[in-house]
């Protein structure tokens, strides 16, 4: 074997080690997405269980809110119901602007914001809010890794040839924008 | 769009700027080993050149190129620096825990601050740590743990006391940003090093005194060269430790911005800290169970505040108002 034999030969192993991480790095990336996937996942879970507590507790001192609690249990129906991302996504920002909405409102009597029960109630949601939207914001910034680890020069090259499909990100609707109006009395 | 990773330059997640940082701790490991280990075969090299070499049959330069006592000296110490690192990582969270003398809580005794850890080990994609509070009405907070399984956040009692919901979470922030950027492993290491090096520095300094002082009983052939080289090695000795030391509050302060930067990418929002690093700031900071060797733990330092500019080289935080400057930068879209 010549020069140009041991060159063409290192040149072959080069880019065999190199596939083999970019394919490493590239499943690893995936899993990411899947894991974060399931943890968003679990906090919906979370509130979906939660929901019921509070608007239990609440529901005889809010006589005049009766609309604002049919809302949220509305939402928290069409939320269990729900299949796929896209859906999912959809019916989870529905609920997550009626809690918004009956977390506001409850601001406004004095005997719940007092209430010991309420309060631990208010501050479960409020956390289980906010690791939705961790979760969420996890989820869409491993989805953004994994789709540059595919997207970018040159692991595009070989990515379709092991299956790699870029993954979608959470999308926030406009509504979760706005916030909340509150009425005082 | 706002560039939330001032340190990892050229990064465009903070997946990649993670690895960026492990990629920093252990270029930074190689190169302080390196320098410590050249440092202990200076010092073996002056020990054998002053103690165990007849003054008539060696000269010095001969021993510079190679040196026995000194190339077992630079392995020995690159061993105690390797040694007294892995001892510093699988021990120092508790020895820290045991120094500040907080207690681990649990949901039930701290439900909010317990919410808001698991919230910001989401946004981090990690396990949520331990959580110390410290019965202190003092305002500060620390974390500490050189890996996942052993990381661990505490807060001060007044701080739980002072501060909202929003502000907590953006302290929290700030100490999860030191967990998720490995900060405390990094530290740990910089700081075994630099006090080696100074270890080193003293004994070389030392040995010269030593040296320069029995050279001069003996009538030896060289020993003008071997007093210019003496003279390279004690100046040499005298200033690697300062410069180690420039080095590290550099890193730790850098390491501040960071975390700052972490927590506003964690929390969406960078009000909560600034608000609460105006509360910390005015308040009381020291704690019984601060000391010199936990002082850059901490979101603000316990022991002295460095507002002047002359000290602001040597310190381990920078200053309150600037940091509450970069966030204030981070927050304009």
């Amino acid at each position: 074997m010549g020069l140009g034999g041991w060159i063409l030969l290192g040149v072959i192993v080069a880019i065999v080690l190199w596939a083999i991480s970019a394919y490493n790095r590239m499943v690893g990336s995936r899993n990411q997405v899947d894991n974060a996937w399931s943890q968003i996942d679990v906090q919906l879970k979370r509130r979906h269980d939660l929901i019921p507590n509070l608007v239990q507790v609440v529901k005889d001192a809010m006589g005049y809110e009766q609309d604002t609690l049919k809302a949220v249990i509305a939402a928290r129906n069409t939320a269990l119901t729900a299949k796929g991302p896209a859906e999912v996504s959809q019916a989870e920002n529905a609920l997550t602007v009626a809690t918004g909405r009956l977390l506001a409102l409850t601001e406004a009597y004095p005997d719940l914001k007092a209430n010991t029960n309420v309060m631990a109630l208010q501050e479960e949601l409020t956390a289980t809010e906010n690791k939705i939207s961790f979760a969420r914001q996890f989820y869409n910034d491993s989805v953004m890794a994994f789709n540059n680890a595919l997207q970018m020069f040159p692991n595009n090259l070989i990515a379709r040839q092991f299956g790699f499909q870029p993954r979608e990100h959470f999308a926030v609707p406009e509504t979760e924008k706005e916030v909340p109006q509150v009425k005082l009395r | 769009m706002v560039n939330l990773a001032p340190a990892a330059v050229g990064a465009t997640d903070f997946f990649t700027a993670q690895r960026a940082n492990q990629r920093a701790t252990t270029i930074l490991l190689a190169t302080l080993t390196l320098l410590a280990g050249g440092l202990g075969y200076l010092a073996g090299w002056a020990l054998e050149a002053n103690h165990a070499a007849p003054a008539s049959s060696y000269a010095p330069r001969t021993i510079w190129f190679f040196s026995k006592w000194g190339f077992w000296c630079a392995i020995a110490v690159a061993a105690v620096s390797l040694g007294w690192s892995w001892i510093s990582m699988r021990f120092g969270d508790r020895m820290v825990l045991a120094m500040t003398g907080g207690n681990e809580v649990t949901k039930e005794q701290e439900p909010q601050l317990y919410n808001i850890v698991e919230e910001l080990a989401i946004a981090a994609g990690r396990r949520p740590p331990r959580i110390y509070v410290i019965e202190t009405d003092a305002l500060n907070a620390f974390a500490t743990g050189t890996s996942e399984q052993n990381a661990t956040i505490g807060v001060t009692r007044g701080l739980l006391n002072t501060l909202n919901r929003e502000e907590l979470q953006g302290v929290i922030g700030h100490e999860m940003g030191h967990v998720a950027n490995l900060d405390t492993r990094y530290m740990t290491i910089v700081g075994v090093t630099v006090g080696l090096i100074a270890l080193i520095a003293d004994l070389i300094l030392r040995g010269t005194q030593f040296g320069i002082g029995g050279r001069r009983d003996r009538d030896s052939k060289g020993g003008g060269a071997a007093m210019i080289l003496m003279l390279i090695l004690f100046v040499v000795a005298l200033l690697a430790p300062l410069a180690a030391n420039l080095v590290r509050m550099a890193v730790s302060r850098q390491r501040e911005y960071l975390a700052d930067a972490t927590s506003v990418r964690f929390t969406r929002n960078p009000a909560g800290l600034i608000s609460a690093l105006q509360k910390i700031d005015t308040g009381a900071n020291s704690f019984s169970g601060v000391s010199k060797a936990t002082e850059h733990l901490f979101i603000i330092n316990p022991i002295h505040k460095m507002t002047e500019r002359t000290s602001a080289l040597m310190a381990t935080h920078p200053d309150t108002a600037a940091r509450i400057d970069r966030l204030r930068n981070l927050g304009i879209r």
